[in-house]
């Protein structure tokens, strides 16, 4: 079954129109991609999420952009003053794009000095060998986007990626976002994901890949926001060199299938991660958080929280994982992971996992599971606010902290009544937490 | 105002009030003083409608209104508050946003225009001035982290901001050094009025130096076994209250 | 400082000396025939062959596990005996006077004199050597209470219903690869019965001892509680110095009925292999409880021994209101691993867990806490706290923490909290200015992080713990 689906994709990357400097990667990419054992129950990454809506579909290649733009797509994205890329069913669209610095550049437009860069820099941070999904991303590799500060650079305006699938078909879409910072360089980009239609059963398999140069400070944010029949394979991969800052944040609702992994190297000494994630499936959704850092070297620093509000008969997954390796004295590292469950069929799975081979370090995870306070409930009942209220916004604050602490100001205000809403679907319930 | 007759209430099934009756009139303080575990804590929680506390038997009637057929925030609603005892700690909702929730809540429920923004802004601050709590306050999470006194004069604060028209304080004082006393009793002396009622739980007949009570009622066993004016809280102070038991076994 | 440890770790193994007693040991190698041996050897009914014989089937389509964070040559099961007996066992001793002199010995180096025990602790000892039951002392008293406490072949004797009824219940025989090993090759253990109400009058004691060479140990321990009934249960684990690595694949079943509780102690001090990681056992156990409505079963594990340890003492917590805890410091030093924790699976209301790990780390080992916690959909009001600390000592080793949290209840609460850290230098200093040695002061910082585990073991159980500690321990900080 699993090897069929692995022959599927192989077939599917003969299909593809190619740049012909890509040729190289992508031919690793499918051997690294065949070499892979097809995940199964057993295996313990793929524990608790299940491959069957990916192996149970005949996928085609994900066409061109529709003729006819997307009429929501346009209030669906992000209102921030930014560098703006949006794809559309995998394709970058010109119109709803906004003209780019000279830095950031989709591959099918890169110069030769640029094509250099993406050659050197691909599946560096990303190890293909251990990333299933990151294999079958460079064996489709067409499309894709490079974001390259030289030295000290830093960009007036975040960076914006949005992928939208418009389709309720079954099709294939790579993404690929590599973005490379020199020594002291500072970004800030925002990778957004969404559906502009209900029924779109489109996967869209995205990997990003940071490196961060000595002292440089990259802002990365990822919204996952498709429909509930989309499939999301995804995972964002970082090095941090020495003194280097990664400063992520990641909210996702659920879907059929939904697997966001971060893997992140301290490789320099000094550097420091803050990584904040959301994840609120709701209904029959699912969502899989994995997460690796790394410690490999001394003297750094990771701050990691995760909070999910489980709804319906959703069902969550996180697994964080915090390996320190043997010369990594002098690490701090902290891992938190709180969830909400708020109905009675809601599952979460959570496995915050500290590997640790340094002696001189300091290192601590917690995790919790439990249901709104009944304590709260009353308080608040009793200040004569409904109880369906009350529950929305117990909801939002047990998220609302992680929301706060977005920096970009433009992001934070658009994500506020988005998560509202997804607790209480009239603006009766979230009136008192959407403010300005 | 408030009328409770013969009222029998129970937590868990262990009858706790018996055949309690009490009559407050708008504008009056009643004290409820008694010892430890008479069920003065049960009957604001009764009051309030928590889950858990059940009235088996009796009425109460409050404004015209049969009080226990009504849900705790109909009850709020209404104008009861209960400055709860051990107020618990929320942390990711805002005071600020609990509060404009709340006293939205009250005014569209009495059809009253809600308060812009900005008004409600200043009203937050008024009322944090006057318990002496930073501004900080408001835009914390409800309680977190908030010293035992600091949780105190929250309660008084949210009392204020709401405007009820009885107020029932569940052992306001208990915990209190004299200075966070006084900031509350001001408080509560400050909201004054003839048609806002109290009904001061407390074991300390210290709080009813500063508030002064029109009625002191002593509960034990579940019921009230004596009622008087403030001078009868001097004489619990001096006497204890293992005579009044005494007399009424 | 860091010398001062080396030489505290290098502290030799106390308990690795060899008893020479005659005794009959089968040739190594397993086919159904070995196990025809063995229940012959033990007159065993035949419904008892053929549970084993079925067992054996089982685990010879099974494949050995592989997730655990422990690495270790392949096993030769064709080469290792799987049934020892000292000879004398033929007329087996009626009591301790009548016991071989050399075996008796063999405890007082271990220092669990019989004598000294009866008289002085009041503990009932069943002792295992290699893999026969030797002599169960104190068992007239424990018949007076009806206490059944006696080795598991005779059970299958004298109660076959109890043991049919119970054998396998908890632990099943395709539970796992070394259960279903040990179902089809056991060759003695406890039995233990508490009768409805009844305190047991004193703590039950088993001492286990792997003596001959190249030898695996298979014992089974059934205990069962009957309702209202109250049992502790010690258990302690020596066995002799030899380069070979050696096999011990124990199961322990504990059914606790309504409202019973079972308290197992366990200290560990299988051979761990010497200073270069040759020989030692490999400590491959299941342990598991089931809790009926009420019920409690608490494990305490002190484990300091062995060359590889996988163990996982649970808690099937299947009636409401009923609650497992699970408490255990595990020390690694040298080239020791151990993968060790707990499952606590919450089926029935408002149960309850606790569990505190706490793992230390010193030399070149590797320490990992793997623990599950799984709500079931049906444990309203379920609560489990798990706190699990690391301590490392030396830059040499790993500590690993792999919690598995299932919630399928919105009003179970789960809380995990887990930490790591050095014996730092400060805390050294400080009893260093106070007038303490290092190993004074390391002894005491690892004893204050152990002491929520020491507190729940029996008294005896914790001053020995405590000086097992010190013993593996002495010299470690980096």
């Amino acid at each position: 079954m699993a090897a069929e689906f692995q022959q599927q994709a192989i077939a599917l990357a003969k299909q593809q129109s190619v740049l012909g400097w890509l040729t190289a990667a992508r031919e690793q990419g499918q051997s690294a991609w065949q070499s892979h054992a097809w995940p199964t129950r057993k295996t313990e990454a793929w524990r608790y999420t299940s491959l069957l809506p990916v192996e149970n579909e005949q996928w085609q290649l994900s066409d061109a952009a529709s003729d006819a733009l997307p009429q929501t797509a346009l209030s669906e994205l992000i209102e921030i003053d930014a560098y703006r890329l949006v794809f559309v069913n995998g394709q970058l669209n010109a119109e709803l794009s906004s003209e780019l610095p000279a830095t950031l550049v989709s591959f099918a437009d890169a110069d030769a000095d640029q094509q250099a860069v993406i050659q050197q820099h691909l599946n560096q941070v990303a190890d293909q060998q251990t990333h299933l999904f990151t294999a079958l991303s460079t064996s489709l590799l067409q499309q894709g986007v490079l974001l390259h500060l030289s030295k000290n650079q830093r960009l007036e305006k975040p960076v914006y990626v949005a992928h939208i699938n418009d389709k309720a078909n079954a099709k294939v879409t790579n993404a690929r976002l590599l973005i490379v910072l020199e020594s002291g360089a500072e970004a800030q980009v925002v990778e957004h994901f969404f559906s502009t239609d209900d029924q779109d059963r489109g996967w869209i398999n995205a990997v990003t890949e940071c490196s961060v140069g000595a002292n440089a400070s990259l802002r990365h944010h990822r919204i996952n926001l498709e429909s509930e029949q989309a499939l999301h394979t995804g995972s964002v991969h970082v090095a941090l060199a020495e003194s280097a800052r990664f400063n992520g944040f990641t909210l996702a609702n659920g879907s059929r299938l939904k697997r966001i992994d971060y893997h992140i190297k301290h490789l320099g000494s000094g550097s420091d991660l803050q990584l904040n994630g959301i994840y609120l499936p709701r209904h029959k959704q699912r969502v899989d958080y994995h997460t690796c850092v790394e410690h490999v070297v001394p003297h750094c620093t990771t701050t990691e929280v995760f909070r999910g509000v489980i709804a319906d008969s959703a069902k969550a997954v996180f697994n964080g994982r915090i390996h320190i390796h043997q010369d990594a004295q002098k690490t701090l590292a902290e891992m938190s992971n709180r969830n909400l469950l708020t109905s009675d069929q809601a599952q979460v799975n959570t496995k915050p996992e500290l590997e640790i081979y340094a002696d001189d370090v300091r290192c601590a995870h917690g995790a919790t599971v439990s249901q709104l306070n009944d304590e709260a409930l009353f308080y608040m009942t009793s200040r004569g606010i409904s109880e369906a209220e009350a529950r929305v916004m117990l909801s939002f604050g047990f998220v609302n902290e992680l929301v706060e602490g977005v920096e970009l100001e433009a992001l934070k205000q658009w994500l506020r009544p988005r998560i509202a809403h997804m607790f209480g679907q009239t603006d009766q319930l979230t009136r008192h937490i959407i403010h300005e | 105002m408030l009328t409770i007759k013969d009222l029998c209430a129970s937590v868990e099934d262990k009858e706790i009030i018996r055949q309690l009756s009490l009559e407050v009139k708008p504008g009056e303080i009643h004290a409820i003083m008694g010892p430890n575990g008479a069920g003065k804590s049960t009957l604001g929680n009764v009051l309030s409608g928590r889950p858990g506390y059940e009235a088996t038997s009796g009425t109460i009637d409050f404004k015209g209104l049969d009080l226990l057929d009504m849900d705790p925030e109909i009850r709020a609603r209404e104008g009861l508050f209960l400055a709860f005892q051990y107020p618990v700690e929320i942390p990711g909702v805002s005071n600020m946003e609990l509060l404009k929730a709340a006293v939205d809540a009250r005014r569209s429920h009495t059809g009253q225009p809600e308060l812009s923004a900005i008004d409600f802004m200043k009203m937050a601050r008024e009322a944090s001035k006057a318990v002496d709590l930073d501004q900080s306050f408001l835009k914390r999470g409800v309680n977190e982290g908030f010293s035992g006194g600091e949780k105190k004069r929250n309660e008084i604060m949210q009392m204020m901001l709401m405007e009820p028209s009885l107020c029932i304080l569940d052992e306001t004082d208990s915990g209190l050094d004299i200075d966070a006393l006084q900031v509350v009793a001001r408080g509560v002396n400050a909201m004054r009025s003839p048609d806002r009622s109290f009904i001061v739980v407390t074991h300390y007949q210290r709080l009813l130096d500063f508030i002064v009570p029109d009625y002191v009622h002593v509960l034990a066993n579940g019921r009230i076994v004596k009622s008087g004016d403030k001078s009868l809280a001097l004489e619990l102070e001096a006497k204890g209250y293992s005579w009044l038991e005494d007399e009424v076994a | 400082m860091s010398e001062q440890v080396e030489q505290l770790i290098r502290k030799e193994y106390a308990a690795g000396f060899h008893t020479d007693i005659e005794s009959e040991t089968l040739p190594p190698g397993l086919n159904e025939d070995v196990i025809r041996f063995i229940s012959a050897k033990k007159n065993e009914p035949e419904w008892m062959l053929e549970w084993r014989l079925k067992a054996y089937k089982i685990w010879l389509t099974m494949e050995e596990p592989e997730w655990a964070h422990v690495h270790y040559p392949e096993i030769d099961f064709q080469s290792i005996s799987y049934f020892s007996a000292p000879k004398s066992y033929e007329d087996r001793p009626k009591s301790l006077d009548e016991v071989d002199p050399d075996l008796i010995e063999t405890y007082n180096k271990l220092g669990i004199p019989l004598h000294e025990q009866e008289m002085l602790a009041g503990v009932a000892v069943d002792a295992v050597f290699d893999s026969v039951s030797v002599v169960t002392t104190y068992r007239a008293k424990l018949e007076e209470a009806g206490v059944i406490f006696c080795p598991i072949s005779e059970a299958v004797h004298r109660f076959p219903d109890l043991v049919k009824k119970y054998l396998g219940s908890v632990v099943p025989q395709r539970d796992n690869y070394y259960s279903a090993l040990n179902c089809a090759v056991f060759s003695d253990g406890s039995f233990v019965y508490i009768p409805k109400g009844v305190r047991c009058p004193m703590e039950l004691s088993t001492y286990f001892r792997i003596n001959e060479m190249n030898t695996g140990q298979f014992e089974r321990t059934l205990i069962i509680a009957d309702e209202g009934s109250h049992v502790s249960y010690l258990e302690g684990c020596t066995a002799p110095q030899r380069d070979e690595n050696q096999l011990h694949a124990a199961v322990v079943e504990l059914i606790a009925l309504d409202n019973a509780e079972i308290k197992y102690s366990t200290v560990q001090n299988w051979y761990p292999g010497d200073e270069n990681g040759k020989g030692g056992i490999y400590n491959f156990v299941t342990k598991r409880g089931i809790c009926h409505t009420r019920a409690k079963i608490s494990w305490t594990q002190v484990e300091t021994g062995s060359a590889v340890t996988w163990k996982y003492p649970s808690c099937i917590l299947k009636g409401d209101h009923s609650i497992g805890e699970f408490y255990s410091v595990a020390l690694t030093n040298n080239h020791q691993q151990a993968d060790t924790g707990t499952k606590m699976i919450h089926l029935g209301k408002n149960t309850k867990s606790t569990i505190i790990s706490k793992g230390i780390s010193a030399g070149k080992s590797q320490n990992a806490y793997r623990g599950l916690v799984r709500m079931g959909s049906s444990a309203a009001g379920a609560r489990n706290y798990t706190q699990c600390d690391s301590l490392l000592i030396g830059d040499r080793c790993g500590a690993h923490t792999f919690p598995y949290i299932e919630s399928a209840h919105p009003s179970a609460i789960v809380e995990h909290e887990a930490t790591t850290s050095k014996v730092s230098d400060d805390q050294m200093f400080l009893c260093q200015q106070r007038g303490l040695d290092p190993e004074k002061a390391v002894s005491m910082i690892v004893n204050g992080f152990c002491r929520e585990v020491f507190k729940q073991l029996p008294m005896e159980f914790a001053v020995e713990a405590g000086k097992l500690l010190e013993v593996s321990l002495e010299g470690s900080v980096g």
